[in-house]
Parts: C-alpha cells; structure tokens; sequence
C-alpha cells in the first residue's frame, strides 16, 4: 500500500542516489567515451583485443560509450565540467580541443613523469603539440587520420589515364578526365565533403596557400588560397564536382565513391577499406590510395591531418587506474595492434612492422603522407568559428556570391580578430 | 491549492531555466570556465553578426509561409473531409501518417529523394522536362522546400484541431443560414468561420511558437548552408552551444527567440483572451 512514510523513504533514497552518483557505479570498471572507430580499432581485427591483457591484470572491466566527432568531444567536455564525472578516459579530436578547455583535464605530462610511456619520445612532436595548451599536455595521440588520394581505377582505365598524377595540374587535368557520364549515371572527377576546411586546406596548400600558419597568422588572401578558390570554383562550375558538395559530409562522399558517382576524393586513408569494401561498394578492390601530388612548388603537399588524443578528465575518481590504461593503448605494441586493425599510428616505427605492412596495404604510402602532414588550424579558442567562416566565405566563392580574392579578403579581415594574439 | 502541483511544475521546469537563460546571457560562459559577467555584450555580438540578420530573416519568412500555408491547407482539407465523403477514414488516416514518421527519418527521405542527380523528385521533373528543383545551392529554393516539408510534417497537428472544430458547427445553424439565402461563402463566412475561430487562434497560435523553432528541417537538409545562407535562428543558436560552446551568447540567442515568440504570438493571444475571457 502506498504510504507517505513510504513515499518519503523513497524520496530520500532517489535523492541519496543523485547526490552521490559514485555510489551506483560498479566496482571495476572504467568508463571510456570514444567515436565508434577507436573502439573498433582497439578491440576488433586481426590485431586482436589490445585491453584483454590489461583488463585481466588489473580485474576491470570497460564500459564503452561510443558516439559520433561531434557527439563524443561534447560528451567529454560535458562530463569534465561536471563536480564528478563518469568518465575515466575521453578521446577528443585536435580542432575541437582549445586552450579554453585544458583545466578540466589532467596535465598527462605530469603523470607521463611519473609512470612513463615507454619510447614517448617517438611519438612526433606535432601530434603531442595538437593536444597541448602551454605547458600543458591534455592529450596523448592515439590515432591520425591523413589525407591521401583516392581513385577508382575502373574509370581511370577507361579514361585512358595509366597512373595516379604526380603533379597538381595532372591532377586537375585528371580530374576532368574523369568528369563523364557512365551507363547514364554523371560521374564526377572530384568530390569532398564541406563539413569543415579538413578537404579543402589540401587543395590550397596545394597551390602554396594556408589559412592560418602555426604561428597564429592568417594567410588565407594571400595568392596561394585565393588561386586554390579560383581553380576549384572552375571546376565547380564545369560539373568536375558535384553542385551539392557545399552541403557534403563524409557520408556523402563516401556513397558517392563506393556508388560509383566519383572518381577521385582526398579523405584519410583508411576510408579505402570503406570504398572497397564488397558488401557496400559496386566496385570492391577497385580503390587505391597514394599521397597527395606534388604541389605548385614541386614538393609534396601537405596533406590534411588530424590527431585525435587520450585524456583523463580531471574529475575521475579513478585517475591511477586511467592512466594505466592510456599507458597500455600507448605502448609500442598496442600501436602495432590497433595499425592492425585500422588505426592511423601514431608512432612512425609501427609503418616498419611486418604485421602491419600486411594488414595496410597504404602503409607504405601513408608513412610517406604523414611526414608533411599538417593539421587544419592550429588549435585556438575560435578555432571551430574560424573553420565555419572558411566553409561559409568558400561556399560563397563557389556559388559566385563573391569573387575569390574578395571572399579571402573579408574571411582574413573577420578571422584575425579571433586568434590568441590579437 | 488545487493548482499548486501544476504551477510548482511550471516554475521548475519552465519559469527557473528562463531565468538562468536569461542570466546567462549577460555572461561570458564556456566549459571549464566561470561565469564572467559582460553586460550586453553577448548582444551586442549577435546583433553585430550579419549571418544572425540573414538567420533572422529566414526565421520571420519560413514562419509565415509555414504557419499560414499549413493553416489555409488545413482548413480547406478539414471543410473537404467534414463532407459526407467516400473513403474518409482512409483520406484522414494517410493525412495523420507524416506525424508518426521521426523528423529526422522523414529528413533522410526528403534529402535522398530530391537530391540532384539521382533523387526520384528530381528525375521524374527533369523526366517531363521541369528541370531539377537546385534546392542545394539556391537559398530562397532551398528554404521553400525546408518549408513545405515543415508543412507536411507538421499538417496534421493543425489538421486534427481545425476538423474538430469544423465538426462541431450546429447543423441547425449551417440550416438556418441556408434558409436565410446565404450562400455557401457566406455560411462559412458567417457562420463556420465565426465558430472555429478559437480553434483556429490555437493552432496559428502553437505553430507559430513551433515554427519559430524549426530546426530539423534545416539542418537536416542543408545544415544552414551553403554559406550559411539558410540558416535559421535555432541554428545559429545551435552553433553557438554545440560548435562553439558560447553558452552566455547561445543564451542571449535563446531569449531573442523567446521574446520574437512573443511578440509574433501576442495579437492570436490577445486575441484569444478578448474572445474567450470578455466573451466578446
């Protein structure tokens, strides 16, 4: 019978709960947030489950919670902001991070100092400098996702084009080449998505140009970007990429790529297993990957990286046990492991391993990317405002709204008042 | 006492959030961070952002198209089915179906169906020679489309209140009127216009509320773009909390929709409350 001593007693037992939400976790176990790939890559493929070893020598087990970009940093920092949190380790991508954020997670460089990760100096000074704020080190890297080429040689052979381009004009030249229609369906030379400048920072530091240099100074109306807009409305408006590609996600391209509607695309070089996979794909083991061509300036161009770290929020109860886990993702072999299933590596050594030359077959390629590698912004508090005022003044290039230079102009003008220095 | 419960849940879940919203918009507001007070200077930011202009001006136009297309569509279809008709319960049953479809399920569909090259709607205009609908880069076409699929999405809402009303009319009053010579504009007129007008001052009332705060039928279709061209106020908003977590600025956002809310709802509201509380 329902009573109102008993209505209290439950009352006070809710409240009991809410107010200490440590008391409903289970003993060991440790919470991680991720996207879905690290997961996968951490527990799945012929690399096997690189945490088996680790969760039996410690007794815990792992409490995965897995979402989309976007999803899992919001997560993170949602649940860091918290009094106490229920994460014990989050993952977060390079230009979502920003100094702003870095006193709700751990100084990892204190703990590194502590327990150190074996063989941390080989992990490339760039990709700790993605997550780190001052003296700071929020993150540790555990994957890159870099830029490579992406064709389809079906049409390639059947456009008469023997070769992946070596140069930025054969690439333009092959973009157009590849521009037909096939059994009446359009195929289009060049496709990328317009999420973020992750796509497009390719094509202008191609030509020389950049958006924002590492030391926080916006170039993106000098000549190199402005020429980068000028070639890429061109083939805009020759149907050489597709008229929604202002609207494209990574999604998008992917359907696009595996449906046979695009040639070519520069997305990280892991998407090839998407491409050539047999259940999705209407040309399975058709794909192949290289770097970038070389740019206007006869060097490699810089490819688009980004590196996503492993950080311990800095309300976790369980910061010991977390770091142990971070140290363990970070071992030399763990790398190896999760190369073999899928991971970008962090550590440049893992491209020499057999096991991991087996199971990539970019591997080789990749390597060589990574070495001019660059990130899309270096990180800053209005790094994501920037990235959206970049699509926004390209988009408006592109649909004729405004003319590249002018567009680069105003863009720069609207930008430079929110980086660190101004 | 009687109302206490319900006001108690008004001022906890209503009321309190509107005052911190309000609160946080005179504050410089981020993860990780204190709330630092800055006067207006959160609104001062938006008002000086050209793209929270162009937002607001896709917010105003998608609202009347939205709410009084939704309205005239509604009301002539509910005049229609209150006809002793063939096959009613069937018409009223596919009428109802979009709102059990989830936005974003019915957003997926929408997209995959006019997309350039291969959407079925654009192929069959091209097919009879129309030419495709180019929502993708025109701004005023892709807001149209955002706008119709608000309106079917939405229809049933405003469906189902205008036929109740309408089935509520008097007969005796429909024959009387007809009686009189009236003719038939002239009985709806006079007679069921003048009667489902408190049911109609609600659904324009609520849609207007809703429609100010349409969001996935934008995002879902053009994310804002391109350029930002599309982009509604809930969007921005959404920008700046999830994008760019300036809470303090995403907060001043939330209360110049409230009070644009406002403003546009209160002639129906007065309205409502000259006709219902002074009975006029």
């Amino acid at each position: 019978m329902l009573t109102r001593r008993g209505i209290l007693r439950a009352g006070a037992a809710t409240t009991a709960m809410l107010a200490a939400p440590h008391i409903g976790r289970a003993a060991g176990k440790l919470s991680i947030s991720c996207h879905a790939v690290h997961k996968k890559v951490i527990t799945t493929g012929p690399g096997g489950d690189i945490t088996e070893e680790w969760r039996k020598a410690n007794g815990v087990e792992i409490e995965w919670l897995t979402f989309g970009v976007t999803a899992a940093n919001e997560r993170a920092f949602q649940e860091a902001s918290l009094g106490e949190g229920h994460l014990d380790v989050t993952f977060l991508l390079d230009r979502f991070d920003g100094p702003q954020f870095a006193t709700l997670f751990e100084d990892l460089g204190t703990w590194n100092a502590k327990t150190p990760i074996p063989d941390y100096a080989e992990f490339p000074q760039g990709m700790l400098d993605a997550h780190r704020f001052g003296s700071k080190q929020v993150g540790i890297p555990f994957r890159h996702a870099t830029h490579g080429l992406h064709m389809n040689r079906t049409f390639m052979k059947e456009r008469g084009i023997a070769g992946p381009p070596k140069t930025l004009d054969e690439a333009v030249a092959d973009f157009r080449k590849l521009s037909f229609t096939r059994d009446g369906t359009k195929v289009y030379g060049l496709v990328f998505d317009m999420e973020d400048p992750s796509c497009a920072m390719d094509w202008v530091r191609a030509y020389g140009g950049d958006f924002i240099t590492h030391d926080y100074k916006v170039v993106v109306d000098q000549p190199g970007a402005v020429k980068a807009m000028t070639t890429l409305h061109a083939l805009f408006h020759e149907g050489v990429i597709p008229r929604n590609v202002v609207n494209m996600k990574t999604e998008d391209v992917i359907t696009f790529m595996q449906q046979g509607r695009a040639a070519m695309t520069d997305q990280p070089f892991t998407r090839t297993f998407n491409y050539n996979d047999p259940k999705a794909s209407k040309f399975p083991g058709q794909f192949e990957v290289t770097p970038l061509p070389l740019g206007v300036d006869g060097q490699p161009i810089p490819a688009k990286t980004s590196v996503w770290g492993m950080a311990l929020p800095r309300n976790t109860s369980q910061k010991a046990l977390a770091w142990s886990l971070v140290r363990h993702l970070s071992l030399p072999e763990s790398t190896i492991r999760a190369a073999m299933n899928g991971n970008g590596p962090v550590r440049p050594s893992a491209y020499k391993d057999p096991r991991v030359i087996k199971s990539l077959p970019y591997a080789a390629q990749e390597a060589e990317a990574l070495k001019h590698a660059r990130l899309v912004v270096p990180g800053f508090a209005n790094a994501a405002k920037a990235m959206d005022m970049f699509i926004e003044a390209m988009g408006a290039v592109l649909l004729d709204a405004k003319q590249p230079q002018a567009a680069m102009t105003e863009l720069a003008a609207r930008v430079r008042p929110l980086l660190p220095s101004a | 006492m009687m109302v206490a419960p319900a006001l108690s849940l008004l001022l906890v879940f209503l009321l309190l959030p509107s005052i911190y919203v309000g609160w946080l918009s005179f504050q410089a507001s981020t993860y990780g961070q204190h709330a630092r007070f800055v006067g207006w200077a959160n609104y001062a930011t938006i008002f000086a952002d050209p793209v929270f202009w162009r937002a607001l001006g896709n917010t105003l136009v998608l609202v009347q198209v939205v709410v009084y297309g939704e309205l005239l569509l509604a009301l002539l279809l509910a005049l229609l089915l209150a006809a002793p008709l063939r096959g009613k319960a069937l018409i009223i049953a596919l009428l109802l179906a979009p709102y059990a479809i989830t936005e974003t399920s019915a957003m997926a569909m929408w997209r995959y169906m006019l997309e350039p090259d291969v959407g079925l709607i654009n192929q069959a205009l091209v097919g009879i020679g129309l030419g495709q609908i180019d929502w993708v880069t025109q701004r005023w076409t892709a807001l149209t489309v955002a706008g119709l699929i608000a309106v079917w999405h939405h229809l049933p809402f405003s469906f189902l209140i205008i036929y109740s009303a309408v089935t509520t009319v008097p007969r005796e009053l429909m024959e009387a009127a007809e009686i009189d010579g009236a003719r038939p504009w002239q009985r709806f007129r006079h007679v069921t216009l003048w009667v489902i007008m408190p049911a109609l001052l609600v659904a324009v009332l609520f849609r207007t509320i809703f429609a100010v705060r349409l969001f996935s039928e934008i995002w879902l279709l053009t994310g804002g773009g391109p350029a930002r061209l599309t982009e509604v106020l809930s969007v921005y908003l959404y920008r700046e909390t999830f994008k760019y977590h300036e809470f303090g600025v995403a907060s001043a956002t939330g209360s110049i929709m409230l009070l644009l809310s406002l403003l546009v709802a209160l002639p129906y509201l007065w309205r409502l409350y000259y006709r219902l509380v002074r009975g006029a």
